[in-house]
C-alpha cells in the first residue's frame, strides 16, 4: 500500500510517542476557534457548510484502502494464511482447512474495514440544525476491534455523550463513527480519542465525552490470562473536561 | 499405578495434530513472522509505524501459544495423576474457561466446559480434566469435534463408567463478522457410557452443572 496514504494518526504516532495526545488536543482547540468564524482552510473545496470543509480538510487522507485493493490483496493474504497454517503444524489440505486461508483473509479484511471508510462519507447528510443544548448520550454501543500488537480481538462497549452547539448528529452516525475507528488495528487509548475528535470536528459541540470499556483477548486468552479483567479508557473534551458537573452527569447517566 | 491400558492414538489424536514439536516452535517463528508482515501490508497498514514494528513477532508467538495443544498428548499430562479410589459416584468439574480458534476463520471462540464422569475405581486429579480441555481447545477446532475429543480422551484414559462433556461458547466469527449476532451461544454435548444409556444419570449431570 502506498505509504503516503497512511492513516493520519499513524503519522502522528511518530511525532509523539504513539500517544497522539498533545497534537490532537491542540487540533481540537484550533477547531473550536475556527467554528467561531476563522478562515477557510486553504485548498478545501467550497462546501455549503463551513464545518464540512473543515471535516474534509482534516480527514481527506483518511481512506487507505478501496474495494479493488481488497480484491487484489486477497490471494496474497490467503497465501500468508496458508503459510501460517503450515507453520503451526497443521495440514492445510484437510477438509476443514481447505478454504480456511480465504475465509481467514476475508475475515481479517472485514475486521479492518475501517480503513476503507471516511468520516465524511458516513456523516454527510446527518448533521441537523436543532436548537438543543442539553446532553445527548448514546450508550452501550457494542464495539469490536483488533489489538495492533497481537492481532487478537478486543471487544466491549462504547458510551458517547456530547453537548450540541445548535447542531445535532443523527444518532446512528455516532455508532458508525465507532465502527470506522474500531474496525482497524487499534490501541484502546487511540480509539477513544479518535472517536471523540471525529465528533468534535464534525459538529463543533460544546463538549464531547467518550468512555470505552473493553475486554482484550490478548490478556484473556494468552499472556497473563486474566479472565475477568476489563480496560476502561475515556476522553473528555470541551465542557466535559472543564466542568466537573457536566462530566459527572455524563458518567452517572452511562452507568447502568 | 496401572499404565497398561492400551491407548488408541488414532481415535483421539489424529497424526497431524501431534506433528508439532515444541522445540521446533522457535525455528518456525521467522516464517510465521514473514507471513504476518505480509498480512499487515496487504491490509493497507504501514508496517513501519511504531505500534506495528514488532507486531509480526508478537502475533506469531501469540498464535503459536493459541495452538499449543498440538504439542501435547493426554499421556504427557496424565501420567501420574490417576489414582485408585473406591468411588463410583459422579464427579463434576464445571465452568472451565475454554479458549479456542475456529478452524474456518481462524478467529477465537470461547466459553465454558462442564465435565462429569463416573469413576470405575480410578479417579483422575481434578486439574487434569482442565488440562485435557486445554490440550484439545488450544488448536484450530470445530466445537463439535472439541467436545467429542475431550470426552473420548477422558474415556480412553480412565475407562470410567461414563463421561459427559457440555460446552457453551460464543463464536467471534458469528459475533464480530458475518451474521453479527452479539448474544448467540453455541452449546454442544458428548455423552458416553452410562450418561448415554441412562437418562436419569444424564439429568443429574445437567442439573448439577447448570448455570447458578
Amino acid at each position: 500500500m502506498d505509504r503516503s496514504k497512511q492513516n493520519k494518526y499513524s503519522s502522528n504516532e511518530k511525532n509523539d510517542n504513539g500517544d497522539g495526545g498533545s497534537v490532537l488536543n491542540g487540533h481540537f482547540d484550533g477547531m473550536v476557534k475556527r467554528a467561531a468564524g476563522g478562515p477557510q482552510a486553504p485548498g478545501a473545496e467550497s462546501a455549503p457548510h463551513r464545518s464540512t470543509s473543515a471535516v474534509m480538510e482534516s480527514w481527506k487522507e483518511e481512506r487507505t484502502r478501496s474495494l479493488e485493493d481488497n480484491e487484489m490483496s486477497l490471494p496474497s493474504l490467503a497465501a500468508a494464511y496458508t503459510t501460517i497454517l503450515r507453520g503451526l503444524g497443521e495440514n492445510p489440505q484437510r477438509q476443514g482447512l481447505l478454504k480456511t486461508p480465504w475465509r481467514a483473509a476475508t475475515a481479517m479484511q472485514f475486521f479492518t474495514k475501517g480503513y476503507q471508510e471516511k468520516i465524511i462519507d458516513v456523516l454527510n447528510d446527518a448533521i441537523f440544525d436543532e436548537d438543543h443544548d442539553e446532553m445527548v448520550i448514546v450508550k452501550d454501543i457494542d464495539m469490536f476491534s483488533m489489538c495492533e500488537h497481537h492481532l487478537v480481538p478486543i471487544f466491549g462497549r462504547v458510551h458517547i455523550g456530547y453537548l450540541p452547539n445548535k447542531r445535532v448528529l443523527g444518532l446512528s452516525k455516532l455508532a458508525r463513527i465507532v465502527e470506522i475507528y474500531s474496525r482497524r488495528l487499534q490501541v484502546q487509548e487511540r480509539l477513544t480519542k479518535q472517536i471523540a475528535v471525529a465528533i468534535t470536528e464534525a459538529l463543533q459541540p460544546t463538549g464531547v465525552g467518550v468512555v470505552i470499556e473493553a475486554t482484550h483477548m490478548c490478556m484473556v486468552m494468552r499472556g497473563v490470562q486474566k479472565m475477568n479483567s476489563k480496560t476502561v479508557t475515556s476522553t473528555m473534551l470541551g465542557n466535559f473536561r472543564e466542568d466537573p458537573k457536566t462530566r459527572d452527569e455524563f458518567l452517572r447517566l452511562i452507568k447502568s | 499405578m496401572d499404565n497398561s491400558h492400551s491407548y488408541k492414538m488414532s481415535t483421539v489424536h489424529r497424526h497431524h495434530e501431534t506433528s508439532r514439536k515444541e522445540s521446533e516452535d522457535e525455528s518456525r517463528l521467522p516464517a510465521l513472522e514473514a507471513a504476518y508482515t505480509d498480512i499487515l501490508r496487504h491490509l493497507g497498514e504501514d508496517t513501519d509505524r511504531e505500534g506495528l514494528l514488532r507486531t509480526p513477532l508478537r502475533a506469531a508467538k501469540a498464535i503459536q501459544f493459541l495452538t499449543k495443544g498440538y504439542h501435547e498428548t493426554i499421556d504427557d499430562i496424565l501420567n501420574n495423576a490417576i489414582f485408585d479410589e473406591d468411588h463410583d459416584e459422579m464427579v463434576i468439574v464445571k465452568d472451565i474457561d475454554m479458549f479456542s480458534l475456529c478452524e474456518h476463520h481462524m478467529v477465537p471462540f470461547f466459553g465454558k466446559v462442564h465435565i462429569g464422569y463416573i469413576p470405575n475405581k480410578k479417579v483422575v486429579g481434578l486439574s487434569k480434566l482442565a488440562r485435557i480441555v486445554e490440550i484439545f481447545s488450544r488448536r484450530l477446532q470445530v466445537q463439535e469435534r472439541l467436545t467429542k475429543q475431550i470426552a473420548t480422551g477422558i474415556s480412553e484414559a480412565l475407562q470410567p463408567k461414563g463421561v459427559a462433556v457440555v460446552i457453551e461458547a460464543a463464536h467471534m466469527c458469528m459475533v464480530m463478522r458475518g451474521v453479527q449476532k452479539m448474544n448467540s451461544r453455541t452449546v454442544t454435548s458428548a455423552m458416553l457410557g452410562v450418561y448415554l444409556e441412562d437418562p436419569k444419570t444424564r439429568e443429574e449431570f445437567l442439573y448439577l452443572s447448570r448455570r447458578t
